[in-house]
Order: structure tokens, then sequence, then C-alpha cells
């Protein structure tokens, strides 16, 4: 710890520098939605865990534990159960796409070889290329998220 | 263990947790309608089927090994401090290690026969 | 003469509580630049104003701030290319502050030192008394060329998102001079660069959020080289370079 000045002094961004992409680019948008996204699938993975377990407990509860299948069944099974599973998976194809075109352009595979530039400088590494699996990656989700809606609440598939 | 290996490793899990959860999303609302997916009786025999059972647990190890790694990679980036960084990486391990053996318990039992409908 | 709305992030950490905005209206002219109007402000409203600048030609990186939200060199910045009705000046965040828009370089430096910006050869009797020139081919030059046009004004480090938490890493300046180096037909210090790259702090703090590269006025494209960089640190081998340690030697002797 420094002296007054120097705490006041000091201008990290902190977390608003992970959380608030304004003013930037698509790639930026990208980063902080991929980090939202993995952090919600995680905590949603966690629960699933948890909320499978109680098949051991059998349909009724006539396993080595009290809980039952249809137990939780009765509490996630509903509309608003159906909501958050259209969200899950709304974030999930995100992140799956957004981490495809990450595995791609930080393994340098889709990235342009340097070479001399001129004015104006448009970078190499924003190319339209891996900027489209964004844009491809919110369409994949946002129609996985109808197709589960349809399923959930109209009962297709 | 070096960090480009770990990160080999969250490259590796990221691609397989692609596929696997693909797949895994697909039995549950397109080969099986949804509600017959979700029934105790499907689930069950599913379970008994011996590739879908070691399927599963790929499944639980690939996911839990990425999403924890990736968290600790935040973690990592939230404080630099020594003990910081020995507990993200100690709690890592821990959690992936609880979380997997949470998961496996439900698959074995469910494999086993303990489970009757 | 319309007039250009200016807010300066006013702010000594070791007098003032907290930063303060105080407006300046500019007169407008043609072509003024963000730096003419606190050049102005400085110079006819308010002598206290504290900023850095030199060349004023986007030649010395002197005068990166933040600018409307997003860090830029206020040489660089035409006020009409600007949206809004105000500019927005304040300091480039990531940096301590020292004085309103100055902000304290030292940190970065001594990242930028740390990743060896110099030539490393292991012929140190060459070194210290050369007989010969290294050459470089043109497409030799041309792997590394537009990362020699960083001219570390720090607008990347400061927009970037893992330098906003992380203090130990590097930053997308530091890590893009160790790839100009790493790939440097003449260098032979790759092992050492990329072992020192392979940390939980190192190259793998970086996302590709590609700020560095949205932000960068010369077209260095950080985010191109910490990208390519990556996978020499993950096979832990240099590139390949011509010849053995790249000896090229002039055809011509050295005038004595």
């Amino acid at each position: 710890m420094g002296t007054v000045g120097e705490e006041r002094a000091k201008n990290k961004r902190g977390l608003q520098g992970w959380l608030n992409p304004y003013h930037y680019n698509a790639e930026r948008w990208a980063y902080m939605f991929q980090r939202v996204t993995g952090v919600a699938i995680l905590l949603y993975v966690l629960g699933h865990l948890g909320d499978t377990s109680f098949f051991v407990g059998g349909p009724t509860g006539t396993g080595p534990s009290t809980s039952s299948w249809y137990f939780i069944g009765n509490i996630f099974e509903n509309a608003f159960g159906h909501l958050i599973l259209i969200l899950v998976v709304l974030v999930l194809f995100f992140h799956g796409v957004n981490g495809i075109r990450l595995v791609f352009t930080e393994l340098g595979l889709i990235m342009k070889k340097p070479s001399s530039i001129e004015y104006p400088y448009k970078p190499r590494s924003l190319s339209p290329a891996q900027r489209s699996l964004i844009f491809i990656g919110i369409a994949v989700a946002i129609a996985a998220a109808i197709w589960t809606f349809l399923v959930l609440f109209e009962g297709m598939g | 263990m070096k960090e480009s290996r770990l990160m080999l490793v969250q490259y590796a899990t990221a691609v397989m947790a692609v596929v696997l959860v693909a797949i895994h999303l697909i039995m549950q609302g397109v080969i099986y309608p949804y509600t017959t997916a979700i029934s105790f009786d499907n689930i069950l025999s599913i379970y008994r089927n011996g590739f879908y059972a070691v399927f599963l647990e790929v499944l639980l190890v690939v996911v839990l090994v990425h999403g924890f790694n990736g968290v600790r990679i935040i973690l990592h980036e939230f404080r630099q401090t020594a003990p910081w960084s020995m507990w993200v990486d100690v709690g890592t391990i821990l959690a992936i290690v609880v979380s997997v053996a949470y998961g496996t318990r439900t698959v074995i039992l469910a494999v086993f026969g303990v489970v009757s409908a | 003469m319309t007039g250009v709305r200016l807010v300066v992030q006013r702010f000594d950490p070791f007098v003032d509580p907290k930063p303060t905005l105080e407006e300046y209206t500019i007169p407008k002219r043609e072509g003024m630049t963000v730096l003419d109007a606190l050049l102005y402000a400085r110079d006819y409203m308010d002598h206290s104003i504290a900023l850095r600048f030199s060349c004023r030609q986007a030649s010395c990186g002197s005068c990166g701030m933040k600018i409307n939200g997003r860090p830029r060199l206020a040489c660089y910045t035409q006020i009409d290319e600007l949206k809004g009705d105000r500019v927005l000046a304040q300091p480039m965040d990531n940096f301590a502050i020292i004085k309103d828009l100055v902000t304290d370089l030292d940190s970065f430096f001594s990242k930028h030192r740390q990743q060896m910006p110099y030539v490393v050869r292991s012929d140190m009797q060459e070194l210290e008394n050369p007989t010969r020139e290294f050459l470089m081919k043109p497409e030799e030059l041309e792997k590394v060329l537009q990362f020699t046009y960083c001219i570390k004004c720090g607008l990347c480090t400061s927009s970037c998102p893992t330098v906003a938490m992380d203090s130990k890493f590097p930053g997308p300046q530091a890590l893009a001079q160790a790839y100009r180096y790493l790939m440097d037909e003449r260098d032979e210090g790759g092992e050492r660069r990329l072992e020192a790259l392979d940390t939980a702090h190192g190259v793998w703090r970086c996302h590709f959020a590609g700020s560095c590269s949205f932000v960068c006025p010369k077209g260095v494209d950080p985010a191109l080289g910490i990208q390519l960089l990556r996978r020499h640190v993950l096979s832990g081998k240099p590139p390949r370079k011509a010849g053995e340690g790249a000896k090229v030697v002039a055809t011509t002797q050295p005038q004595k």
C-alpha cells in the first residue's frame, strides 16, 4: 500500500476493463460475452450435476437416497425452468462457436501473414473472416434458442 | 505444469466439448422427443447402454476441466500475489476432482443397477 | 466562428481527492486536432493544464490519451472526426496519473525492456568489435516490418482488458515486440524469449480482444503478432531461420 497520493494515482480500469467494451471493436464485445457466458455455463453445469444426481433416487424415491427423479422434475419442468434452458442454449451456442473462432485465431490458423502496410492502416488480425464467426455465433445461438423454445413450449421435435 | 500445456488442454477440451455437447443436445431434443428424453425409463435405458455411459463420463470430465480451467485463468488475472495464485491453482484442482467425483457417482449408480424403475 | 466544447479531466493525485472535469470553449478552425484545442486551452485559458506532446505528427507517441472514451493520439485526432458535441480528454487508462493528462510510463517501458528488445547473438566478439554487417533480405524484413513501426505511445496497453486487471501481464506492445525480435532473422535468442513468455501471466493471458490493434495509430497490429507468437510458445521452438544462425555476410568489406 503506497501513500495516499500514490493510491489515488492508480488508474487501472479493473473489472470495467473486462465488462465494458463500449467504444471498442466487435472482438472486444465477443471477449466480454465469452467470459460472461463461460461463467454462466459453468454455473449451469454445476446445477445440472446436482439436478441429474436426483436420478439415483429412482423415480419416486426408492433408491439409495430419498431424492427422486419426479421430485426434481416437478421443480424444473415448468415455464420458468424451460426459460432457463432456452437461455442456457443461447449462451452455450454463442460460447461454442465463438470458442472455435478463438481456437483458430489464437493458434494463428486463420491469421494473415505480416507484411508491409500502407495508410489507412487496417489491422490484418481484425479480418472479416474471423469477425464473421462472431456474427455466425450470434445467429446460431438465436436459431438454437428459437428451436429450443419450439421444442419446449410447442412440443416440436 | 507449463502454462502452454494447460492452454493446450483448454483448446483440446474446447473442441471436444463442442462435439460432445452437440451430441448430448441432439440426444435430448432431436433423437428422442424432449418429454421422452427426460423420462426416467428412457434415461435408465441409455445409462445401461455402456457406450452412452462412457460418453457421459467423458463429457463430464471435458466440460468440467474446460470450465474450471477457464475460471482459473480469470482468477489469475484478478490478483497476482503468490498466495492467491497458489490457492487458485489448488482450488481449481479440488473443484475439478470433487465435481467429477459427484457426477461419476450418478453415472456409476445408474449404470450398475442400484437404481430401479 | 463556432466553438469546440473541450472537457478536460483535471487531477493532481497528491492534492485533489478525486478527478474533476473542467470545460473550455475553444474557437474552432478547420483541421483542428484535439492537441491544438488542448494547447489553446493551456496557452490562453488555463496555464495549469498538464499534457505531454512533442512531434505533433504521430511520430513520437507522447500525446496518447483517452479522447471520447477511446485511447487516441491527440495530435492525430481531428475534432471533426469525433462524434457528439463535446471533446472529452482524459488520461490513458491503466497508467498511473502524474497530473491531468500526463501518465507514468515507467512500468510500460520496463515491460518492454524485459522482452530484450534488441538482437541477441551468441558471437559477442563480433557484436563488440564488428567486422561485418548483419544483413536482412527484403522478404525477411517483410516478416517484422509492421511491428517495427511501434512508437511506444501506450494506446494499445491502455485499451487492453487484461492489462486492466493483471499487473504482471507484459501488455500488447511488449508482446508484439517480443514477436518482432523472435522473427528477426539476425536474432539467436529465440529460446530465451519463448521461455520467458510461457508463464501464467505471459502470452497466454491475451484473449484476442483485439482492442490493441483497433486503437494502434501506426498499423502495428499487435494482436496479429501475439496470435502468431503463441504457436512458437506452444512448441517451445523458435522459428527456423535461413542458414545457420543467419550468418549473412556482407559482400563488400566494411570501410576502415
